[in-house]
């Protein structure tokens, strides 16, 4: 191992980025923000050699490496040698909650159950981007154990070079840099009213689909696959939201994350994304479906640019950065962020909607993959969340849920195959 | 394959029923795969317990050990007087305070503001047993300490039973505060003058009558509560 790369995984530290601040405040003791990418791979997984793996790729990724600890200030990551994590044997319940020092204090875990190879990471250390990076050299490092060659491109990491330093890089700190900070507009929006489960719980329903079907329908609405299944979520919460008969209707607004590494070049893996709302506002009117693709095509065009995003970040690297906040006790900031969270920013959204696109593997590997599955991990409030990702031809599309009811997920794969997309559906609920 | 005939989508052949509608899969061509491993494990996944009892162990053990060294010292060394005692005391009360939080977090609130309610008293009568004094202990320690147990009960027992807003948790710790002053004045009246005669608590009394008529007005009234939440929201 190269002396540079020694050293910085042992001296260093590293802040917590801007995104990342928010996460370890809203731990409980039934919630952590936690999500999970699993690949299927064509065979049976060998743990002992997943296990290997993971030894030799961990120490590749310092930021993964990790503990959560508590300063004064700011709580901040710093490096981990105790021994693991381990692989373990799935479970049926995703992305439970991650106590800081449970697990010899690591915050990403490695399952396996038949087919299936699953990282789950606390979010603080990463966003779905860096964590795929992890994922997938990972695999090309089990692959290579088995005896495959696969070569160092296209999302695997050469385990043999140490870290780039612009892969540990806060990159928000870089980019922000917006002379206006826009100010957000908050509205409450339309909030799902369902059954909570029992603590232990995450209700899964996945849905793979074919991308060529998928691409000809949005094709046909001229829109994006992004854009599309938006717009079908949309739609299955307006329709939700008519079922139940309110008084008073609300907008249906869809937290959904977006790398910020298309718009600003950066090599970082960890958290770099921020949030974009598209809204549909059922008090203006009834929505046809076309005009819901519409509405959010359009939104999406305005907002999620350069420019935009940049202000974007910049509001939330000021507020970071304000010389009162800084120095305010962290006790007192877990407090603040907490109730505002609670009061504001989990009350604006309906449902979360996340969209790692088309996942880039080695040609080599392919043969032996089948595809990924993201999981948005559990919802602070009872609610569904939505992960979807694609590799080659299929695309599935996740669903994580806390509630008993299934009417939203039935309401959006209804939508489809009456879209003329046949879906098949796989679940962990007991049935 | 198995379709659901209810939705349209495609089924795992392990799945008895579709996951969206919960129609029964009757497919006579494809009975249900029972053999097969299904999509997602059915081993349900606990957290390790989280070992509080770490730090349980080390606060009982500093704790135990000062009070133990100072009973010791008092009694062969440093002989002048009970000292130890108030020592004692203290570790004993501080270790009843960390029992909801480090030994036994399911104690309900209720029962450890009790307890604490208690461990305060103990440590008044620690005291007294010093200083004897003119039944200060049963004329004024216990029914003052009583009385915050009670107030803080109650707050707890709103808290934690009835849905309460800001302002309705803010309209009820005022009247306690009205309520605890007033009662301090007249337990201390009682045992020094022996007549009640409200001086400084009148005043608190006064204020706080008047903030929780306001706020009870404010939330009988919902224009009223709008405008409050609109001028002064952060
Ligand atoms: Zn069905």
């Amino acid at each position: 191992m190269p002396k540079s790369h020694k050293k910085s995984t042992k001296d260093s530290w590293f802040e917590l980025d801007l995104s990342a601040t928010v996460y370890p405040t809203l731990q409980r003791r039934s919630f952590s923000s936690v999500y999970r990418i699993s690949a299927l791979l064509k065979e049976k997984v060998k743990p002992d050699l997943l296990q290997k793996a993971l030894e030799m790729t961990l120490p590749r990724f310092p930021t993964f490496k990790v503990a959560l600890r508590k300063g004064i200030f700011w709580r901040y990551l710093e490096p981990n040698n105790r021994p693991g994590p381990w692989v373990e044997q799935d479970i049926i319940n995703p992305c439970m909650p991650m106590p800081f020092h449970a697990n010899n204090h690591y915050l990403i875990r490695v399952y396996y159950y038949e087919n299936r190879i699953s990282l789950e990471v606390f979010h603080s250390l990463s966003d779905g981007t860096g964590a795929l990076y992890l994922l997938r050299t990972l695999i090309a490092v089990y692959l290579r154990l088995q005896g495959y060659t696969i070569p160092n491109q296209n999302g695997v990491l050469d385990i043999n070079q140490p870290p780039d330093p612009e892969e540990l890089e806060d990159a928000y700190k870089r980019y922000a840099t917006s002379k206006v900070r826009p100010p957000r507009k908050q509205e409450k929006a339309y909030r799902l009213h369902g059954t909570l489960e029992p603590f232990y719980t995450l209700n899964i329903i996945c849905g793979i689909i074919s991308v060529d079907t998928l691409l000809n329908v949005a094709k046909k609405y001229k829109v994006t696959i992004t854009e599309y299944l938006n717009s079908v979520l949309i739609y299955a919460l307006i329709q939700q939201q008519k079922s139940e008969n309110h008084r008073k209707e609300r907008p249906i607004k869809i937290a959904m994350p977006v790398s910020l590494r298309r718009f600003f070049p950066s090599k970082t893996l960890r958290n770099f994304i921020t949030m974009v709302y598209p809204t549909i506002d059922p008090r203006l009117g009834d929505y046809t479906f076309e005009e819901i693709v519409t509405q959010v095509h359009y939104y999406m065009r305005y907002h999620i640019n350069g420019k935009f995003l940049n202000a974007d970040i910049t509001t939330n690297a000021m507020t970071k950065s304000h010389p009162v906040i800084r120095i305010v006790p962290l006790f007192i900031k877990d407090l603040t962020v907490r109730s505002f969270y609670k009061r504001v920013q989990d009350l604006q959204s309906s449902a979360g909607l996340t969209n790692l696109g088309t996942i880039d593997i080695p040609e080599e590997m392919r043969e032996h993959l089948i595809r990924f599955d993201v999981l948005m991990g559990q919802p602070f409030s009872p609610r569904t969340n939505c992960a979807i990702a694609s590799l080659g031809n299929i695309l599935t599309i996740n669903f994580a849920s806390s509630i008993v009811e299934t009417s939203v997920e039935k309401f959006f794969f209804t939508k489809l195959v009456r879209d003329g997309v046949p879906v098949k559906i796989e679940t962990n609920r007991n049935n | 394959m198995s379709y659901c005939v209810n939705c349209g989508v495609e089924l795992d052949n392990t799945a008895h029923s579709c996951p969206l509608c919960h129609t029964e899969i009757n497919n006579p061509k494809q009975p249900i795969d029972l053999t097969s491993p299904t999509p997602y494990p059915r081993k349900k996944g606990e957290l390790e317990v989280l070992k509080k009892r770490d730090s349980a162990i080390v606060t009982s053990v500093v704790l135990g050990s000062t009070a133990l060294s100072c009973g010791l010292l008092n009694l062969f060394v440093f002989q002048n007087g009970r000292w130890s005692l108030y020592i004692i005391g203290a570790c004993l009360l501080l270790w009843i305070f960390c029992i909801p939080i480090l030994i036994y977090s399911k104690l309900p609130i209720f029962i450890s503001i009790f307890l604490d309610g208690i461990a305060a008293a103990m440590y008044c009568g620690i005291i007294a047993y010093q200083y004897p004094g003119k039944g200060w202990y049963q004329n004024l320690a216990i029914p003052i300490i009583l009385l915050t147990t009670i107030l803080i009960e109650i707050f707890a027992i709103y808290l934690k039973m009835f849905k309460n807003s800001i302002l309705s948790r803010a309209c009820l710790f005022f009247a306690e505060v009205a309520v605890l002053c007033s009662g301090i004045e007249i337990f201390i009246d009682l045992y020094i003058k022996h007549n009640v005669s409200l001086s400084w608590s009148a005043v608190v009394l006064t204020c706080c009558s008047i903030i929780v008529v306001t706020l009870t007005t404010i939330i009988k009234q919902t224009r009223l509560r709008n405008e409050v939440r609109r001028r002064a929201h952060f």
